[in-house]
């Protein structure tokens, strides 16, 4: 599966690792591209941060959104993909265009989880190889 | 396999995922089958409706042998043996 992962928003975020998940369990290899806003969100100082995300969706709605998330025990999103690594091959990669978008020229400046910094050549081989495409 | 049945099996390792959503049981259940040896049972308890219908079509999908799932008050146990 190849995801390519526009968006940084919370709600869209949250959507991705349940699908994430999903695949993981199902020992799906998944290779995920972050674009444009998406780098923002796994950027050291803003990934696991709520407060920092926006939603896509029904902004004005965003506090009852996450406080729905946390009375039916929802796992945060960051969560969910740093378990998906662990329990499959699940890659990620930020491209070197967002990431400088948002102020992140080094790999260092992204979470761990995050495996290089890309070009959009290798997502579209990624895409071109696999049977899954999804874009969030 | 009977409810009396399922709810009378010596489980090999019993996963509590009360805790989480979807999909969080079914990690724990994937997490879990790791350790176990073939001809194990497991049980997975989920408090997530979804769950019955996910773990039984996971453990189906991985070659699992699903026996059932037992309706307890606020949740489910799940049972399976592992491949």
């Amino acid at each position: 599966m190849t995801i390519a992962l526009f968006s940084g928003s919370i709600d869209k975020l949250t959507g991705a690792s349940i699908i994430l998940g999903g695949a993981a369990a199902d020992d799906m290899d998944v290779e995920i591209f972050v674009l444009m806003q998406g780098a923002r969100a796994f950027l050291k100082d803003v990934a696991g941060d709520p407060a920092k995300l926006n939603m896509a969706e029904n902004p004005e709605m965003k506090e009852e959104f996450l406080a729905s998330l946390d009375r039916l025990k929802v796992t945060p999103w960051m969560d969910f993909f740093k378990e998906a690594k662990k329990l499959a091959n699940v890659r990620i990669y930020v491209c070197g265009l967002a990431g400088k978008i948002w102020g992140g020229n080094e790999l260092s400046d992204f979470v761990d989880m995050v495996d290089d910094i890309v070009g959009i050549g290798e997502c579209i081989t990624s895409m071109q190889e696999s049977d899954v495409h999804l874009f969030i | 396999m009977e409810q009396e049945e399922l709810r009378n099996l010596n489980v090999d390792k019993s996963v509590d995922a009360r805790a989480t959503a979807c999909p969080g049981p079914l990690l724990a259940a994937k997490k879990a089958v790791r350790e176990l040896e073939s001809g194990q049972l497991m049980e997975v308890m989920s408090a997530d409706p979804a769950t019955k219908r996910d773990i039984p079509k996971w453990a189906q999908k991985k070659g699992h042998e699903y026996l059932g799932t037992v309706e307890e008050d606020g949740y489910f146990r799940i049972y399976m043996k592992v491949k």
